[in-house]
């Protein structure tokens, strides 16, 4: 069984826990003056950073759970709220005390330590990382975010399914168009309609246009990580196309608002660009494996081997590439458009690289079969009650989100971002590396803070 | 290596593309010029994002792609708020980055200025106001509107700006 998501949410009389595991979703009540319940951290060690969110957010503790420092309440958050109970209403909060974090460290002779960020040197989102170093080794990482945390899924409380999705929209701009869509996938489900064909179609390109972009965007930057510029100025060009194009059809670079009730796009620029995109990126594979010391960095480095991936529940890129074979798009809807999974076993730098080539190319496969004449309509008349949950694959990995409508508004809302999973295993693929390797695993796993601090 | 080599003779340098807008290439030769005279031709600037959708980085991201080229107007995007002129701040600035922005701006030497970026760093954009969004409060000197603002809007922007200084400078 996989762990998709732990989280909680909190009912009229009690505290509920809610674990989504690919075959079943189990739920399990607590006592609101005892919140208490056992950890699934033994079993799955993503659950770690869940059950410390859930700790911090909800004040429910986890027997037998190891770590108990706090996660998204940072050095000077006030320790004494849970903000994410009915009855925490305040916007403004005043800062506490500072109180230092204690980092996960490897002690020895001759051990130190290398903390980078939050405010990393280049155009980057904030996050941090704690290095335990012995020489140019890297002994041990601990990843430490939400940094970014904008409490998204209270901001989306008590509010009109409708009235969230401008904010659903911007929750990451790399994974825009795929929570555009999950959000989409819960509204058809809670006012009881089957989406059309011409909305699937029409959201299917415009998936697979974001996936393009963000895989382009780091096929540049994984090489010039490695030192060879000349790849970032082509491959940057290219997604600068690519925006440009998405641009002409839906109105806005990212694709933001672009999945609606009625899409009546012009999709022959789309058309247009994969035909010369296919011609860009068969030429770039061809030069790029012809360049030996770019496989020396890229070949035995960043190795997530299969068993981690797996025991962590990794997803998208970062599982295909370690030969776990995970994509919400292995289905005979996808399949009829020419989907074929991509996987590759070993799990490096250079697996995750050149899993990124194939999939444009598939990407671009699958846009071509995809048929945009029809302009069907889709009508919410209105939402019903109830728990409706969606998967989408974003071009990071499987994306999970969850809404809970009561009295016609939103009384949970939870996204689980792919990078919340990977994150969590993203350290164990620094072992037998050096410091210096270190930022491009971190670009072939490309994962998103925005998402994943939510 | 060939293969490249043949390719880029084909390409050319996109950035002298007869086929780029004029408009782009207006832009380029004001920013250009506007960095001559007030920066003596280097405008090194430092952005840190405060809890941005990561958008508004993309977009500054490309700004050194191929069609814009930043570097060559002589502004570059430096790793540390102690070389910087400008600290460029984009999000709603979380309780969580709070400090970290601040302890920035403090690092960046005077004269230094502070632009805003995109429209959640300005009135937090479509978001609203919870109980971990702090929201920017920092002595702002220019914002750039958008969401996120493109590359040539960002442009644009940074040529307002130093217009502002320039004629401030004059009084
Ligand atoms: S202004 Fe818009 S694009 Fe920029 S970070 Fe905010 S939400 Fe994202």
């Amino acid at each position: 069984m996989r762990l998709i998501a732990r989280f909680a949410q909190e009912n009229e009389n009690n505290f509920e826990i809610i674990d989504v595991f690919d075959i079943e979703i189990k739920k399990t009540k607590i006592d609101k003056n005892n919140p208490v319940t056992s950890t699934l951290t033994n079993k799955y060690p993503a659950a770690i950073w869940m059950e410390r969110k859930i700790r911090d957010e909800f004040g429910i503790n986890f027997e037998g759970c190891v770590d108990t420092r706090p996660l998204v309440k940072h050095e000077r958050f006030p320790k004494n709220i849970y903000p994410m109970r009915k009855n925490f209403q305040k916007i403004d909060i005043e800062f506490g005390e500072f109180e230092p974090y204690e980092y996960e460290e490897v002690k020895g002779e001759g051990v130190f330590y290398v903390p980078v960020g939050p405010i990393h040197a280049g155009i980057i989102e904030p996050g941090h990382f704690q290095f335990s170093q012995a020489g140019e080794d890297m002994l041990h990482l601990e990843v430490r975010h939400f940094y970014k945390y904008r409490s998204i899924e209270k901001m989306c409380e008590n509010k009109k399914p409708l009235e969230i999705k401008k904010i659903i929209e911007r929750i990451s701009g790399n994974e825009s168009i795929a929570y555009q869509i999950a959000f989409f996938n819960i509204l058809a489900k809670s006012a009881g309609i089957e989406l059309n064909e011409s909305f699937k179609n029409k959201s299917a390109i415009l998936l697979e246009m974001e996936r393009i972009i963000h895989h382009l965007t780091d096929l540049g930057f994984i090489p010039n990580d490695a030192g060879f510029a000349p790849a970032l100025a082509f491959m940057s060009r290219l997604s600068e196309d690519a925006r440009r194009t998405l641009a002409k059809v839906t109105g806005h670079r990212f694709g933001f608002g672009a999945i609606n009730e009625e899409m009546k796009y012009d999709f022959s620029e789309i058309f247009k660009f994969i035909n010369y995109l296919e011609e860009k990126i068969n030429f770039f594979e061809n030069w790029i494996i012809d360049i030996p010391s770019l496989w020396d960095r890229f070949d035995t480095t960043g190795g997530l081997s299969h068993e981690k991936a797996q025991r962590y529940g990794v997803v998208g890129v970062a599982a295909r590439s370690s030969g776990v074979a995970i994509d919400t798009r292995n289905n005979q809807w996808y399949k009829n458009r020419g989907f074929e999974i991509q996987v590759r076993q070993k799990g490096e730098v250079s697996d995750r690289f050149l899993l990124r080539i194939a999939e444009i190319k598939n990407s671009i496969q699958i846009i071509r079969n995809c048929k945009t004449d029809s302009n069907e309509k889709i009508e919410f008349k209105e939402f019903n009650d109830g728990e409706f949950h969606s998967f989408v694959e974003s071009s990071i990995g499987e994306l999970f989100m969850y809404i809970k409508l009561k009295d016609g508004v939103i009384d949970r809302f939870y996204v689980r971002d792919p990078s919340h999973i990977n994150w969590q295993a993203f350290h164990t693929a620094i072992y037998k590396d050096i410091i210096a390797d270190f930022p491009l695993i971190n670009k072939s796993f490309d994962l998103s803070y925005a998402g994943n601090d939510l | 290596m060939l293969r490249f080599w043949k390719e880029r003779f084909k390409t050319g340098i996109v950035t002298e593309n007869p086929e780029i807008d004029k408009e782009l290439e207006e832009i380029k030769k004001n920013l250009k010029d506007k960095v001559k005279k007030l920066f003596a031709g280097s405008l090194a600037i430092r952005m840190v994002d405060s809890g941005s959708c990561n958008a508004c980085e993309a977009e500054c991201n490309a700004l050194s792609n191929p069609y814009y080229d930043l570097e060559r107007l002589g502004i570059h995007f430096v790793a540390s708020p102690r070389h910087a002129d400008i600290l460029l701040v984009s999000g709603v600035m979380t309780a969580n980055m709070y400090h970290h922005v601040w302890d920035a701006y403090n690092q960046v030497p005077s004269p230094k200025w502070v632009i805003t970026l995109g429209d959640c760093a300005k009135d937090l954009g479509v978001f609203e106001k919870t109980y971990a969004i702090k929201g920017v409060d920092l002595p702002v000197d220019y914002h750039i509107p958008g969401c996120p603002p493109t590359p040539k809007d960002i442009m644009q922007g940074l040529i307002e700006f130093l217009k502002k200084i320039e004629i401030n400078k004059e009084k």
